[in-house]
């Protein structure tokens, strides 16, 4: 390991950095999780830090003490290091640059760790779906479509205003049975129309708007780049990549709520006993089956 | 040889440097001069728009109303609306379009039209295109600047703009088969199809624009073209006849196997009556 | 005995107390007075025309911010407001909305001069660079601007282009959700895109106008490739003797001179 002039000082390898690193992760990772986490992780991270720096600081140390040596200095000399070890000193030098590059390092982190937290985290944190009263059952009547549109999150006001396609399948043995086809194309997230006569006329329950259509839909098609989708959402021409996404739903005294969204990579047969292949929500224009799925491997939280 | 090259590019460089001392003009006022002529004429222009957008829009424009109501007209001046309706994330009746710059990308999704291929329009080709432009001093290593002996860059230059033009142009003229704005055709298919007295085949034109069926099937130039389904511009020429319409529109599979039409058995027979009737009044408009 | 100074030095004395302590003025003058090669021509301003698109903006944009308000309720009503009521502020937001074309066709114009005069070459081959993320930078202000008036035609294009981030492999849908601040677009949305049109993106967009700047004060700038004699060819030679006349009957052979 003598450090000669055709190759530049490098510090040897070592194992903290990687203590370091889980360190930092832990961090973060507990930031999501649980608080004590955070805590721990940034114990093993200093820890780690500090043996990494004084490593590297002994190293340093070595170098300056052997570059002492005269023969060294002009080059001339022996290039073999002399056989007594040059004593272990850390040079002044070498001390403040260390410490100057670790105190930046400490504010930087300081500053940016909680900043950048602030900036990415809340987006993943908060997502929530509550589940929605769209009214009283009589209001979908059995087999027919109903366009209905609803306030998902009314703390948040109109921007979370929702569309879906709702119908009523009747009972599916003694339980109610409801298909509801979101209105966000698979592509790339367009309004898609129900491809019939939609009514000018529309019903009011609290927040949702109710349109009910006299003519069943063909299907539905997306206004931006030409997706079409039959009456149960699966694609049947265009670009989508899946089937529409559909809504959950329960039943409380009689009213239906709407739940948590989820995407479907395909739907077979049709009404109250068509079989859904259901998979947690993703973003339009995501694969969710097939070896496209594979470009996907990780769904943030929805 | 690669050092020759450096070599000799140094050398050239040393003299651009000295050429520039030796006979060169200062900045101010030379071109100084002709760039702040330009600025003129971007900040005219600037403001000439804005005028022109403000000037040329008639009316009052104090807007929409919340979520859609249009209660105070606001129409397109020359250079469109002053605003659009305000956002609905729930509308199903708005066709979204973005502005102009983005139009040779908007095109480009609507060309991978297979589900497999959608990264390809999305990610992988502006991808592909920005690395190539950033790559381009690297790629490009000659020092000849004179476009007449750079034909693969001059080739590459006008292929490039070509190709954004007419993307660009598509995007901006693109159309879906849309119940809203197929209806608006029905007259004019009426009258070329020569069935404007025949209120049953009118109606059904209209369930015809509605129900989505331009979709698959082109009619009179009109929808898309996909599964294969065939242009029923001159449908009633093959007098197939309304009971057959009607059986085909019901359970396409049974009249036609392997037709990958979706099957029309929920709607109300009035509408198949009509819908049957519409098909065998187009005679392809002789 | 002190030495008195001249009239003319008194007059000058402020631009000699700013120069003495900052140097500014040499700079000034450096940059106004620099050689630049004596046959450029009007495609080389095309540059400097997209300078002050991005001006415009930039100062339109501000004004903007005083009466904009990034909120979903108070988004669309702020414009209306700044369009119809507040002085002149149709044309503010005019500029601000027909600039933002201007300025993308600009940056497009300049970069196929710089295309066409080979001037990405050698040694300007990092200008060209920052160039191309300048031009990605300005279409990303593009993008995250359409959102700010809260209408059908925004809320639905950043929709898309979010998505369009979505699909990205791996990453993508991480992307699309910090972008717009949860799993669909919410009101977080709004404040985010405006924080990343008004601060983060103009800011990147300065300091890389400040790099380019530097390099092509740096580097000069190019002749046009057609030129006769462009910067790089050597000294210009005193022009030929011309032959004598020898009247139409008798022209001279190409490039002899006559003799007898």
């Amino acid at each position: 390991m003598e450090p000669s002039r055709e190759h530049p000082h490098v510090p040897g390898p070592s194992l903290w950095p990687v203590g370091l690193a889980v360190g930092v992760v832990a961090l973060l990772v507990g930031l999501i999780v649980n608080w004590w986490i955070s805590v721990a992780g940034a114990a093993i991270a200093i820890a780690f830090g500090f043996l990494w720096v004084r490593d590297i600081a002994r190293e340093r140390g070595l170098t300056k003490a052997g570059e002492v040596a005269p023969e060294r200095r002009n080059g001339r000399g022996p290039s073999r290091r002399p056989a007594v070890a040059p004593p272990r000193t850390y040079g002044r030098s070498a001390f403040l640059e260390l410490s100057t590059l670790g105190l930046g390092g400490v504010i930087g982190g300081l500053v940016s760790l909680p900043a950048l937290g602030f900036m990415l985290l809340p987006a993943f944190l908060k997502q929530k779906n509550p589940a929605h009263d769209l009214g009283p059952l009589t209001d979908f009547p059995q087999g027919e479509f109903v366009v209905t549109t609803f306030v998902s999150n009314p703390p948040e006001g109109q921007v979370s205003r929702r569309t879906a396609f709702v119908r009523n399948n009747g009972l599916l043995g003694t339980e109610p049975s409801f298909t509801i086809i979101s209105n966000h194309c698979a592509h790339l997230g367009c309004p898609v129309q129900p491809t019939t006569v939609v009514p000018k006329k529309s019903a009011q329950y609290k927040d949702v708007t109710l349109i009910p259509l006299p003519t069943p839909p063909s299907g539905y098609s997306c206004p931006c780049h030409g997706g079409a989708y039959d009456v149960e959402g699966n694609r049947i021409a265009g670009p989508p990549v899946r089937a529409l996404d559909r809504y959950s739903f329960s039943i409380r005294n009689g009213h239906l709520y709407v739940g948590a969204p989820f995407s479907v990579s395909h739907v077979v047969g049709s009404g109250a006993t068509a079989r859904i292949y259901k998979y947690t929500l993703a973003f339009p224009g995501e694969h969710i089956d097939g070896i496209e799925s594979w470009l996907y491997p990780i769904q943030p939280p929805h | 040889m690669a050092e020759d090259r450096i070599v000799e590019r140094k050398r050239v460089f040393a003299q651009y440097k000295q050429d520039v001392k030796e006979r060169g003009k200062p900045f101010y006022p030379y071109a100084m001069f002709h760039d702040t002529v330009m600025s003129l004429v971007v900040v005219i222009v600037i403001v000439g728009l804005a005028a022109i957008w403000k000037f040329t829009t008639p009316g009052h424009h104090t807007g929409f109303g919340p979520h859609g109501s249009t209660d105070v007209p606001n129409q397109a001046g020359w250079l469109g609306k002053l605003y659009d309706q305000p956002a609905d994330p729930g509308t199903i009746s708005f066709v979204p379009r973005p502005d102009w710059y983005f139009y040779f990308l908007f095109q480009l999704l609507r060309i991978f039209k297979w589900p497999d291929s959608v990264i390809l329009g999305t990610v992988g080709i502006p991808t592909i295109c920005l690395v190539l432009l950033i790559a381009l001093p690297f790629i490009d290593l000659r020092s000849e600047r004179r476009p007449s002996r750079r034909p693969v860059a001059m080739v590459a230059a006008v292929l490039a703009v070509l190709s954004m033009g007419i993307l660009t142009y598509r995007g901006a003229t693109a159309k879906e088969a849309l119940a809203s704005e197929e209806v608006t055709h029905v007259p004019s298919w009426a009258a070329t199809e020569k069935f404007t007295k025949n209120k049953e085949a009118v109606a059904g034109a209209r369930l015809f624009a509605q129900l989505g069926c331009l979709n698959c099937h082109t009619y009179l130039g009109q929808g898309n073209h996909n599964l294969g389904a065939p242009d029923l511009s001159a449908e009633g020429a093959k007098n197939k006849g309304i009971a057959f319409q009607i059986a085909h529109l019901k359970c396409p599979q049974c009249v036609n196997p392997g037709s990958q039409m979706i099957p029309f058995a929920d709607q109300p027979t009035k509408n198949l009556t009509a819908l049957a009737t519409f098909l065998e009044a187009s005679k392809g408009g002789k | 005995m002190a030495t008195r100074m001249s009239p003319q030095d008194r007059i000058m004395y402020p631009v000699d107390w700013l120069e003495e302590r900052s140097g500014l003025i040499g700079a000034v003058r450096y940059f106004l007075f620099r050689r630049v090669p004596s046959d450029t021509n009007w495609f080389q301003t095309l540059g400097s025309a997209t300078l002050t698109a991005f001006l415009v903006q930039a100062t339109t944009g501000v004004i903007l911010a005083m009466y904009y308000k990034p909120d979903p309720q108070e988004a669309y009503p702020s414009i209306v407001n700044i369009t119809n009521d507040v002085f002149a502020g149709w044309l503010v937001r005019g500029m601000h909305r027909w600039g933002a074309s201007v300025f993308i066709i600009l940056m497009f114009l300049h970069m196929g001069r710089v295309f066409l005069f080979g001037a990405y070459k050698y040694p300007r081959e990092l200008n060209w660079i920052i160039g191309v993320l300048l031009l990605a930078l300005g279409l990303a202000e593009g993008f995250t601007g359409y959102l700010l008036p809260w209408d059908q035609t925004s809320y639905w294009a950043t929709t898309v282009g979010i998505n369009i981030n979505g699909s990205a492999p791996f990453l993508g849908p991480f992307i699309a959700q910090f972008l717009q601040g949860g799993t669909y677009i919410n009101a977080d949305t709004l404040s985010r895109f405006y924080a990343i049109h008004m601060l983060l993106i103009p800011g990147a967009i300065f300091a890389l106008i400040g790099l380019h700047l530097y390099l092509v004060i740096r580097l000069g700038v190019t002749s046009p490739p057609w030129s006769k004699h462009p910067a790089g060819s050597g000294p210009t030679e005193p022009p030929p003797p011309a032959p004598p006349r020898t009247g139409l009957t008798r022209p001279a052979p190409r490039g002899g001179t006559i003799r007898g």
